[in-house]
């Protein structure tokens, strides 16, 4: 099996598993409990936190623990009237979004970068949350948090000298990206900050929510108080363990991971090249590569086999024991087509043929050579049936 | 000469893939059609036609096939599920499938393949079609005639049944020879569109819940309620939760007043017909015959002599029926050939 979506889902690290393991069945016990047994699992508890937060810059008393990324987000969201997000986001953004009472949707460049003059039009006086994910999960481009967050200062600026007292956040959807990306979310000047276990080799339905000290929240899941309140229900230990572990390696790699990553783009890239024009969509190739390589996550390869049907070549790369996702209208997807990449105003043909390959742990030189063969073959065996038909 | 075209409707099952696999080994030049019928969400329950069409995609790219999906929702709704919502408001057991495949399947699918350039239409159903004549298929147990016995002629003229001289068992296996992913996958029980649901439940959705009494017949005694009156069938046994005691069956219905009369007695008078009038009754042949014959008073029931009086509508049984309701279809044969059916009035 050669695994092309790490995007999806990621293998759980050994270590990981391991460190969970005692909370299970030795350290089974419930961190509120007062007995010593249960106050020794608090602190590994709390420890595993100051992990996290580590690997981000911030405490781990600014974390609210959560059952994943999804969860995370709305309880970013909970209690707001008016919200600003960007048209590419997440589902579980933009459905957290349109749950409020008012939202309004920033546009996408072609590129898939955000036009964040766009974002500065369309903040009004109401608009109490802006949110962008950190790198977009269906085409990898990093997203100028920076220059957002500016945005969204300069706002705030203008409401204290108008004495008004409208709020206003910025979150972050910082699903993807972990694992290429060194992150302080401090510098990244964002208040709110969604994590994601399951994308960087933790336990999946594990996630964090970083709140910068002075947001003020309304939980989504109420009883025994936990997390400062925010997210009630006994504290998942291992789960939040297994994070930690996972997360610290991961973000002690950063650098040479991205690197490596980048050659093995590059590697695909190049195999596909031997037998197949491809560019970048503008230049008319046979197969186009989707977003700006220059802004892009390195372990994103998204490309579009123009003229092809995506789902089609899943489906036999699947036969071959190629597993890659599609960004076009696809059957699992329930025959929607991408949001970001109709957004982006790819052609319906372009859509159709988009194929999201996403690099990581699993992938080396050798399976990335052997994906492109594939590839090349599969799309190959496509082609001669449509000759075939004519 | 060109290789003739047969369109064939992939459900996402192993008897369509398997289909569509035995017609591709005969030479035939096959195009893979996915129906979406039903595509709604109910409260609750899950529809699986997203995980359905996947999977007969699949198929179509295993055997390199073209694939085609054809949206017949509204249709569908309307031919089908609404004549089976009207049927239930009005008391009645109607078949669902029996109407999908007359007004569906052999009718609007069938002029679409058609007209898309096919010379025959296929289907993964376990019968037979002979010169334009219905026959049971080999594996009596999974026979499916009595679910198609309202097609017309001229479309049996032109329609393959690859599955007929199979097994299930034979069916399965060929699936498992060619890598088919389909050979084990679980076979969808409920309602037919919409996945592993109840009738009850999926009724509930249309129908609000009116709370009646479910009376002893042989007592007179209340002995429990129900949520309306519609939503059982002559004869049900199941989900009648009155605990304890000897199974109770509904052995008659009061739509009007919402009343369910249950019994313990299996042999009670009002479950046993000799004989039914039918209407819509329909001759595949085009020429309606009276006489002796087989019928068929559900599917899988085992076939039982009946004669069909000069009316045309008076089936009387040579042995007392159990629990006939009004609705339903009875279907006839004589040999091994479908001869047409009826609904019970």
């Amino acid at each position: 099996m050669i695994y092309l979506d790490h995007a999806a889902a990621t293998p759980i690290s050994k270590r990981a598993l391991r460190a969970m393991e005692p909370y299970f069945a030795e350290k089974f016990f419930n961190p509120s409990s007062p007995y010593f047994p249960a106050v020794e699992v608090r602190r590994e508890y709390e420890a595993a936190k100051n992990t996290i937060g580590g690997c981000i810059g911030v405490k781990g008393s600014t974390l609210v623990m959560t059952a994943g990324a999804t969860e995370s987000v709305n309880l970013a969201f909970q209690g707001f009237a008016s919200c600003l997000v960007s048209e590419i986001e997440h589902s579980a953004v933009l459905e957290t979004a349109r749950s409020l009472p008012m939202c309004e949707f920033v546009r996408v460049q072609a590129n898939g970068m955000i036009d964040v003059e766009d974002l500065a039009t369309k903040i009004t006086e109401e608009t109490e949350l802006v949110s962008v994910g950190l790198v977009n999960n269906e085409t990898g481009m990093i997203q100028p948090l920076k220059e957002i967050a500016e945005v969204v200062q300069a706002e705030r600026m203008r409401r204290s000298k108008c004495q008004s007292s409208t709020p206003l956040f910025l979150h972050s959807d910082a699903s993807q990206g972990l694992t290429l990306l060194k992150i302080n979310a401090a510098k990244l000047g964002v208040d709110l900050l969604t994590l994601n276990a399951g994308k960087v080799y933790g336990p999946k339905q594990v996630g964090a929510l970083y709140v910068r000290h002075g947001a003020i929240l309304k939980p989504v899941v109420r009883g025994g108080g936990q997390e400062a309140g925010l997210r009630s229900g006994t504290e998942n230990v291992a789960g939040v363990v297994g994070f930690a572990t996972a997360l610290s390696e991961t973000a002690a790699r950063v650098d040479g991971e991205r690197k490596r990553l980048t050659k093995l783009k590059q590697l695909l890239i190049r195999e596909l090249s031997k037998n197949f024009r491809v560019a970048p969509l503008k230049s008319h190739p046979e197969i186009g590569l989707i977003g700006d390589e220059k802004k892009q996550l390195a372990s994103f390869v998204p490309l579009t086999v123009l003229g092809l049907d995506a789902e089609r070549l899943v489906f036999m790369l699947e036969e071959r024991g190629v597993l890659v996702s599609t960004g076009a209208a696809c059957a699992a997807s329930k025959g929607a087509r991408s949001h970001v990449l109709t957004a982006m105003g790819l052609s319906a043909e372009a859509i159709a043929g988009s194929l999201r390959m996403t690099l990581g742990k699993l992938s080396d030189e050798q399976n990335v050579v052997a994906a492109a063969r594939i590839l090349t073959e599969v799309i190959q065996l496509e082609r001669q049936r449509l000759e075939r038909k004519k | 000469m060109s290789k003739k075209t047969v369109f064939v409707g992939l459900s996402g099952g192993v008897d369509s893939s398997v289909a569509a696999k035995l017609l591709q080994d005969a030479g035939y030049e096959v195009v893979g059609v996915y129906m979406k019928n039903w595509s709604k969400d109910l409260r609750g329950m899950k529809c699986p036609w997203a995980e359905d069409l996947a999977d007969a995609k699949r198929v179509a790219v295993r055997l390199m096939i073209d694939f085609l999906v054809w949206d017949f929702e509204e249709v569908y709704f309307d031919k089908v599920v609404k004549y089976m919502l009207d049927e239930y408001k009005l008391g009645k057991t109607p078949n669902p499938d029996v109407i999908c495949n007359q007004e569906i399947k052999f009718k609007l699918f069938f002029d679409e393949c058609l007209k898309n350039g096919a010379d025959y239409v296929a289907t993964g159903h376990y019968a037979k079609s002979e010169n334009g004549q219905l026959m049971r298929a080999k594996d009596e147990k999974k026979d499916q005639t009595y679910f198609l016995y309202r097609v017309e002629r001229r479309t049996l003229e032109r329609t393959i049944f690859p599955l007929g001289d199979l097994r299930k068992t034979e069916v399965k296996q060929l699936a498992r020879d060619s890598q088919l992913h389909t050979a084990d996958r679980k076979e969808s029980m409920g309602v037919c569109f919409v996945g592993d649901v109840e009738m009850r439940d999926f009724l509930g959705e249309y129908f609000d819940a009116k709370y009646g009494e479910i009376i002893d017949e042989q007592t007179g005694k209340v002995v429990g309620h129900h949520k309306g009156a519609l939503f059982y069938t002559l004869g049900q046994r199941h989900g009648l939760y009155l605990g304890g005691g000897l199974p109770y069956y509904v052995s008659a219905r009061d739509i009007k007043q919402n009343k369910v009369f249950v019994t313990t007695d299996l042999n009670c008078e009002s479950l046993w017909k000799k004989s039914v009038v039918l209407e819509k009754v329909h001759f595949i042949s085009g020429k309606p015959s009276a006489g002796r014959m087989e019928v068929r008073v559900r599917h899988q029931a085992p076939l039982v002599g009946a004669t069909l009086l000069e009316d045309g509508k008076t089936l009387v049984f040579d042995d007392k029926e159990r629990a006939l309701s009004s609705g339903q279809s009875i279907v006839f044969y004589t040999g091994r050939v479908t001869l047409g059916g009826g609904v019970i009035s």
